[in-house]
């Protein structure tokens, strides 16, 4: 399997805004709105330290979280990263 | 057009033009307290042509050009040419303005403060924004409340209060009839009669208040009150607005802040009164 890496979107682009129970994404480029949950955010937040594929931030996240089996959260964490570039809120790098 | 009238609502203004002259004798008793600016560049056209069927344009100048019953039968365009040109305004607010973010909700206002009512048509939430008006509440609006993207607050709509079915009975029996329209019968929504705001309502259409509390309505059932979480809040509210996405990012902002700052509750209730007192109740609860 290719590992893809991923960055953030710069700052100007997009727009997050959490509510109680999840959190807004406003994304300028497209005038799109998302409303995402967990761990979507929270990968948002990982990427800031850089791009990275699914198992640099799979390693910067584990550190905060308790992700359970290491396979299984990096396989979701590259789902997330390919459903996340194809809304645009991240670029493949 | 033969017969017309310009009227400004909240920050807008029509002109309704008309082929007859009792649609807009209707529109003029009715609208009389309104301020009626003939010379005034309307932001909007609303024309009773009987040549054509009732068709929508997406454009803000729409042609409502009288439907096969107007054009068939002529005793019922006195009562449905009223109904053709307030649907005529509506349609023109929730497809061409841009000035505000256009929520499909009501609203009242008391102390400075507003309540917003939302909720999917036959909820109940304008004919209790009719009741509030009637009960030391000013009316702000039964059917679009009109969001300002920069400041955050609410600016009244208070065009006609459109009653259906049930709820004319319940609203005509507390106002005096110089307030209520003609008995519209067997429309598309049924039995329709249209009530005119409070002059309060109306001298005071410029005013408008910051939202403080937004309600889900739903009549019938025991009375009861659920929380709605901010998520669905904001996703419920984009889909009440025509224009959200016309807006673009301001609209964002500003609902974004709205779902953020303004409590949220669903209720349901069994009669007006009940639902009048689940709203004094959770007004009292405020902070």
């Amino acid at each position: 399997m290719t590992t893809h890496h991923y960055r953030a979107q710069p700052p100007e682009a997009l727009l997050v805004r959490p509510l109680d129970d999840l959190t807004l994404l406003y994304h300028r480029p497209s005038g799109q709105t998302h409303m995402v949950v967990s761990p979507v955010p929270e990968i948002l937040a990982a990427l800031q330290q850089g791009a990275a594929d699914a198992a640099t931030l799979h390693a910067r996240l584990s550190r905060e979280f308790d992700l359970g089996d290491p396979a299984q959260a990096q396989a979701e964490i590259a789902a997330h990263l390919a459903e996340m570039a194809a809304l645009g809120v991240v670029s493949r790098a | 057009m033969r017969h017309s009238l310009t009227l400004r609502i909240g920050p807008a203004t029509f002109r309704v033009g008309s082929a007859w002259r009792a649609p807009v004798d209707d529109l003029a008793r009715l609208y009389a307290d309104y301020p009626q600016e003939r010379d005034a560049i309307a932001d909007f056209t609303v024309r009773l042509d009987p040549t054509s069927a009732l068709r929508r344009f997406f454009r803000p100048s729409i042609h409502i050009t009288g439907d096969h019953g107007l054009a068939d039968a002529a005793p019922m365009s006195l009562a449905h040419g009223l109904l053709a040109a307030e649907m005529g305004m509506n349609l023109q607010m929730a497809l061409g303005w841009r000035r505000h973010l256009l929520l499909h909700a009501s609203s009242v206002e008391k102390d400075g403060r507003a309540l917003v009512m939302t909720g999917e048509s036959g909820s109940g939430k304008s004919t209790l924004a009719a009741q509030l008006g009637e009960r030391g509440w000013r009316l702000m609006g039964d059917e679009f409340a009109l969001l300002d993207c920069v400041t955050g607050a609410l600016h009244p709509f208070p065009r006609l209060v459109s009653l259906k079915n049930k709820a004319i009975d319940v609203i005509a029996s507390e106002v005096s009839e110089s307030r209520m329209g003609p008995l519209l019968a067997a429309t598309a929504k049924g039995d329709i009669r249209h009530l005119v705001p409070r002059a309060d309502a109306v001298a005071r259409m410029a005013q408008p208040a910051m939202p403080a509390l937004l309600l889900f309505p739903r009549f019938g059932g025991e009375a009861a009150v659920r929380p709605v979480g901010q998520g669905e809040v904001f996703m419920r509210l984009t889909q009440a607005s025509t224009n959200y996405v016309a807006l673009g990012e301001p609209a964002f902002a500003a609902l974004s802040r709205f779902v953020a700052t303004v409590p949220a509750a669903a209720i349901d209730f069994p009669s007006g009164d009940a639902g009048i007192a689940l709203v004094d109740q959770l007004w009292a609860d405020l902070p």
